[in-house]
């Protein structure tokens, strides 16, 4: 279980629930990688920043300039901790030739999709201990049990580098996947494992504010407002040299 | 304090860029930045724009590991001050606009 109880300030009950449930998520099997290798995919989100072939390549020119091994703290598979790393460091310099690397490295685009979804939920609790000055959580006891390997049967090729899954294509098999949510591009884009999808946008929805609200300018939701929110986004995404 | 959002026309948009610019750029200025923007909008919105400012961490990852490119309305919209902030210059632009 984890909690905010020992946080100086009061951290909304929505916030601190959906972080519990994330990091339930993050200890059970997925769609391809077990509880063992998600949470381990999960030290590696964390050994990243200190990693020195991370830090070299975050410095140099152009990444693909240095080589050598990270520094990782697992036995995950190089590829995989390749993507781990270099999404958690330098994801605005990543191009589709990196995607392609992975999968001719050796990764399914299932594996490949699932670890985005992983370091992404790692990201949005770390960086809120982070921002508030608390202590990163302690990452959940892995929980056994065998991944679901459910690829859904919607998926596409030519929206994104990987596969996704149009709201129009979502089978009964990850019915619900888009609920309280627009299907934009950004809902899509973990849609290969729909349950990354329910799972980050459950996040999303308290450390943000829910698809619906979004627009709703007449009514504050929080005591940040839709301005100051936006505001904020936006400088986040500007830092991070992120187009979307 | 760094960061000129002042002109954004939103209230503590100083705060708030200094708070997000250290966060990613200078973690040792970060508490000072995080108390001063605590200072001006309070301890709630505080809690808020950490959890805004963590989760579009996350999103930005999402966004440019997985390719996917801005909505055609999105793109349109926005087509005047991307070329005047250089974001069609961001390497992770490449394809995606």
């Amino acid at each position: 279980m984890i909690g905010y109880d020992h946080s100086p300030l009061s951290v909304r009950t929505d916030l601190a629930d959906a972080h519990q449930r994330a990091w339930r998520r993050l200890a059970r099997p997925g769609a391809w990688f077990t509880g063992f290798e998600r949470v381990a995919i999960a030290q590696e989100v964390r050994a990243a920043p200190a990693c020195a072939l991370c830090i070299e390549r975050k410095n140099a020119v152009s990444p693909y300039a240095v080589s050598g091994e990270h520094t990782s703290v697992t036995d995950l598979p190089a590829a995989l901790i390749e993507v781990v790393h270099r999404t958690r460091t330098d994801a605005g310099r990543l191009t589709r030739k990196f995607f392609d690397d992975a999968i001719t490295d050796g990764l399914t685009d299932g594996h490949y999709v699932e670890a985005i979804g992983v370091v992404a939920t790692v990201v949005a609790v770390d960086s809120f201990c982070d921002a508030m000055g608390l202590p990163r959580h302690d990452l959940p006891r892995p929980i056994d049990g065998t991944p679901s390997q459910h690829r859904p049967a919607g998926a596409r090729d030519g929206l994104a580098w990987v596969p996704t899954v149009a709201p129009e294509d979502v089978t009964e098999a990850e019915a619900g996947m888009y609920d309280g949510l627009t299907g934009v591009n950004i809902h899509r884009a973990l849609s290969l494992v729909p349950s990354e999808v329910v799972g980050f946008f459950d996040l999303d929805k308290v450390q943000y504010l829910p698809d619906n609200k979004l627009r709703d300018f007449g009514i504050e939701y929080r005591d940040l407002t839709h301005a100051q929110t936006e505001f904020l986004a936006a400088r986040v995404s500007a830092i991070n040299q992120c187009v979307y | 304090m760094e960061g000129d959002g002042s002109s954004a026309g939103v209230a503590a948009s100083a705060a708030l860029a200094y708070f997000a610019d250290t966060f990613f750029e200078d973690r040792t200025a970060f508490p000072i930045a995080r108390e001063a923007l605590q200072r001006e909008i309070g301890d709630a919105a505080l809690v808020d724009a950490a959890g805004v400012l963590a989760i579009y961490d996350a999103v930005v990852k999402i966004a440019d590991a997985t390719g996917i490119p801005l909505e055609e309305a999105k793109a349109e919209m926005s087509a005047d001050f991307r070329e005047d902030l250089g974001i069609n210059d961001y390497p992770s632009a490449e394809g995606r606009i």
